[in-house]
């Protein structure tokens, strides 16, 4: 079994069986992680080890297709990757847009793909799906690009009017494909705005411009699978530090959408708040 | 630790009401507390608390992979809970998961409180707040595999069942202590209906202190805050989420042919709970 992974030089093993990292700092019944070590169980799907931001261990259970193993090394595993390596994954898609680095950040199934996509189709330049690393450089907060693509479920293709004739399903049960969206930039983009996107029951939209510790608690509220910090007190230490560091440089705004709400007025919204 | 007071009901029976009079209980305020004070206590079937705690999308695991997480998702947050006890809203019927656990483990579970309505009030209520309409509520109501949420954006897949096993799921398990309470009862005997839960919930009672939460969590004073600060509850295109909570408001609504479909398929449970007579009448 070969897997994709949205970076290179990291070497992935498929094995048997896998150990459990020794002395986790945080555990749960599925989850083992300390600060160069994480161990995860997805039952029926398959068992992951990550060491030292380098190394990956896969081994698949009985029965499970290539399809939901690659899903979960390139989401949750990556996720435990990127903290191990000291970089800042934000929950979040992002594109280049006339101009400026933008991350769409919020919670799983809110939106943020699709509103990527859309704006794809209107020139942006897609960076990345659903993780976002950034890194802190003397000029400032930079995107750092990985190898993605853009996942959408039927009713968002549909919206957005695309053919799902040749696309892979991130599971085979599952009615949500990948979908490419042209080239992957080779080099970081600096990042302007962060959106965060969340919904609420009113009919109409909102955007509010965060500032001071408002701005750095959503920001760190975003951060892609924060709770393995837990077990990584000495990298959420240093995360935590840089954090700050970007809210300075960076915007940030919270737009919050009608619950029920189409992919083009979500997207024209953020648009005018750019 | 057993730490989970689960506060479970099948949907529009009263179960946001108690946790308004509680809030208000709990911080002793001589004030009604505002709905942004209130609103904290998530419900167990919280799409955001399952990716925090087990770092997966629920919206890209099947319903049941998702059950198979569930137990270990309550545990997690169980331990990491500074309090001694997590009030948690569910709207689940008691079930168990492929590999044959509940859903609510019993090991971190200190006892849950059930709150009955009618189920003729419940299905023209819960038909305002999901805006449906009514012959199709009635339908959701006494589907035996009625199941709620699970779609992304949206919170985790539950099961409720109809309104009679779901009342049924969490009146016969034997694993989680369990005190049911009737809306009615709630509605015209607020003294001992509350206090009767405060007491099951061993929580410091004071008659003082609890004529003051029910007043400042009075049902017309609940309407008034809404219309004017909004509820975070309320869904999109209901208008208004604590709507009209009178007792026998279906008499307004449902036709005699859907009374009866009800009331056949509900019938031991509703006479069980008073709301028909030992001769079979309706008594609200």
């Amino acid at each position: 079994m070969n897997f994709n992974f949205p970076i290179g030089s990291v070497s992935i093993s498929i094995e048997k069986s896998i150990e459990h990292p020794i002395a986790p700092i945080y555990s749960t019944p599925r989850i083992q992680v300390n600060e160069t070590d994480f161990a995860m169980t997805i039952d029926g799907v398959a068992t992951y080890r990550v060491k030292d931001g380098q190394k990956i261990w896969v081994s698949p259970h009985p029965g499970a297709d290539r399809a939901s193993i690659q899903l979960f090394l390139n989401g949750s595993v990556f996720g435990a990757l990127l903290h191990q390596q000291g970089s800042i994954p934000f929950h979040g898609c992002s594109f280049e847009y006339e101009g400026k680095g933008i991350i769409i950040c919020g919670n799983s199934g809110v939106g943020k793909s699709s509103v990527t996509a859309a704006f794809c189709q209107k020139g942006a330049r897609f960076i990345n799906d659903d993780i976002t690393p950034v890194c802190l450089e003397k000029d400032g907060a930079k995107i750092v690009p990985i190898n993605t693509k853009i996942k959408l479920w039927d009713d968002s293709l549909k919206t957005l009017e695309i053919g799902d004739k040749d696309l892979e399903k991130i599971r085979p049960e599952m009615q949500k494909f990948y979908v490419p969206f042209g080239g992957t930039n080779q080099h970081p983009v600096p990042l302007n705005t962060v959106i965060i996107l969340s919904t609420h029951e009113d009919n109409k939209y909102k955007a509010e411009k965060l500032t001071g510790i408002e701005k750095y608690n959503l920001l760190r509220k975003n951060i892609y699978r924060k709770m393995y910090l837990r077990g990584m007190p000495l990298t959420a230490g240093r995360l935590f530090k840089n954090l700050l560091g970007i809210a300075e440089k960076i915007e940030v705004i919270l737009v919050k959408r009608p619950h029920k709400s189409d992919i083009y007025s979500t997207m024209d919204f953020i648009q005018k708040q750019l | 630790m057993n730490k989970f007071v689960w506060l479970v009901s099948y949907p529009k029976s009263g179960n946001t009401w108690f946790r308004i009079f509680l809030a208000n209980y709990l911080k002793d305020s001589k004030v009604p507390l505002p709905f942004d004070d209130i609103q904290n206590a998530s419900i167990s079937s919280s799409a955001l608390d399952f990716e925090e705690e087990t770092g997966l999308n629920p919206f890209e695991l099947s319903i049941s992979e998702v059950e198979n997480f569930r137990p270990d998702l309550y545990r997690s947050l169980s331990l990491n809970a500074a309090d001694d006890s997590i009030f948690k809203k569910t709207h689940d019927a008691y079930t168990y998961n492929k590999n044959g656990h509940p859903i609510f483990p019993e090991d971190i579970s200190q006892c849950a409180v059930y709150f009955v309505r009618n189920p003729l009030d419940v299905c023209v209520s819960y038909a305002n707040h999901s805006a449906s309409k009514i012959e199709k509520t009635v339908a959701f109501l006494l589907n035996q595999n009625a199941r709620a949420g699970g779609y992304k954006g949206g919170q985790l897949g539950q099961k409720l069942l109809s309104w009679d096993l779901h009342y049924k799921s969490w009146n016969e398990q034997k694993a989680i202590p369990i005190h049911t309470v009737r809306y009615e009862d709630m509605l015209q005997n607020p003294m001992e209906t509350f206090g009767s839960i405060v007491k099951f919930l061993q929580m410091e009672y004071d008659e003082e202190r609890l004529a003051r939460a029910i007043i400042n969590s009075d049902f017309k004073l609940l309407q008034k805050m809404e219309n004017e600060k909004g509820f975070k509850e309320r869904l999109q295109h209901c208008e208004q989420f604590f709507w009209k909570g009178a007792i026998g408001n279906y008499k307004n609504y449902l036709t005699q042919d859907q009374i009866d479909r009800i009331v056949n398929n509900c019938h031991d449970v509703m006479k069980q709970l008073g709301y028909i007579d030992s001769k079979g009448i309706l008594t609200v």
